[in-house]
């Protein structure tokens, strides 16, 4: 019979070799920060860009019908309410401490992905039906001016971009979500449990 | 170099070796315990300047790699644990040796404890002070005593038990 005392001593003996050296991790985690803050910054400015390409159109172009301009709004909306939503996370991303208590740290966690799922569950389809109702308001006016095999080919191409966006890239996106949050949720209410036993 | 560079090199040269163990201890897979670790330290490095000294720096640090740990999420990628054990054996022939076989048990008996239990008696295997493991995983350390008294049992009969076949 081993005891613990034997158990002990055989983790002790057991010598790990961390494979990192001080300067390649400060180099790494300096990179990354970096990285993690550009990119959220660089989706932030993208959308920004975004918006002020399709608010030039309203200074630069005088539109006759009152439909291009609202379906111009409507996307100026649509892009607004995201890139909102996308400087929160940023600014989530940026005061996440991970020192509080382990407990609060999961709960917190928890409502945190629950909440953002919802989120991006309601998002996708606001989004959707506002790009879709935008584009739609706009083409109205836009596609007159041009020749009729380019107003079939974009009208075609419009409607078959919204199908794809709404039957496959919906249904992907949702299928990731939902194994992602029940992964989730499997494992904090498996913590939860753990937790709950030592209090 | 700038006075955060130098602390940040100190406190990895100091503590990475032993959260690389709780690490490797928690995966059983010495690549996952590589992944773990480097997440660790880049929040230490994130978090560095929000450090207080309410605590010891190495506690802090415990909690952080404790937190990154149990946050761990196993992707499809990611093999069964029982698996990743059978390959620290399988993968490295050159190596056998009874310790060996020992160890590769060891790390096969903690894995099949419970997560959280896993980095609790990581910890105790590297002799952090009772108060300090209370600190690190919230728990009141009369909870602590009475919980390490029951995962020293479960994981020594499991080790028995894989010692017997």
């Amino acid at each position: 019979m081993q005891e613990f005392d034997h158990i002990q001593s055989l983790w002790q003996s057991h010598s790990v070799e961390v494979k990192i050296s001080s300067d390649e991790m400060l180099a790494q985690a300096k990179k990354e920060v970096k990285s993690i803050s550009n990119r959220s910054i660089l989706n932030i400015a993208g959308m920004a860009t975004s918006f002020i390409a399709v608010g030039s159109l309203c200074l630069f172009i005088d539109f006759q019908s009152w439909t291009t301009y609202a379906g111009i709004m409507i996307v100026l909306l649509a892009i607004a309410a995201l890139t909102i939503i996308l400087a929160q996370g940023h600014r989530l991303i940026s005061r996440n401490d991970f020192t509080t208590h382990p407990n609060e740290f999961l709960v917190s966690l928890k409502q945190y992905q629950l909440s953002r799922f919802s989120l991006y569950n309601k998002m996708y389809w606001i989004y959707a039906v506002a790009l879709t109702l935008g584009v739609g308001l706009y083409l109205i006016e836009v596609v007159t001016y041009m020749a009729l095999w380019a107003q079939i080919l974009i009208v075609l191409f419009s409607f078959l971009w919204m199908i794809f966006c709404s039957t496959l890239v919906r249904k992907a996106v949702i299928k990731k979500d939902r194994e992602r949050i029940a992964l989730l949720i499997e494992k904090f209410e498996r913590l939860g449990s753990q937790f709950k036993t030592q209090s | 170099m700038k006075e955060k560079d130098l602390l940040f090199k100190q406190i990895f040269d100091t503590n990475s070796k032993k959260i690389f163990h709780l690490c490797y201890g928690y995966t059983g897979d010495e690549d996952s315990a590589n992944d773990l670790l480097q997440e660790t330290f880049l929040k230490v490095w994130q978090n560095l300047d929000k450090f207080r000294n309410k605590s010891l720096i190495s506690t802090w640090i415990y909690r952080i790699a404790v937190n990154t740990c149990l946050t761990y999420l196993r992707s499809e990628k990611r093999q069964a644990k029982d698996e990743l054990t059978d390959n620290i054996i399988e993968t490295r022939p050159e190596e056998f040796s009874e310790k060996n076989e020992q160890v590769a048990l060891l790390y096969k008996s903690i894995s099949q404890l419970e997560e959280n239990d896993r980095l609790i008696i990581t910890m105790v295997l590297d002799e952090l002070p009772y108060h300090e493991i209370a600190e690190i995983s919230g728990i009141s350390e009369g909870n602590l005593r009475v919980k390490i008294h029951r995962i020293k049992l479960k994981l020594t009969e499991l080790y028995n038990q894989h010692a017997r076949i």
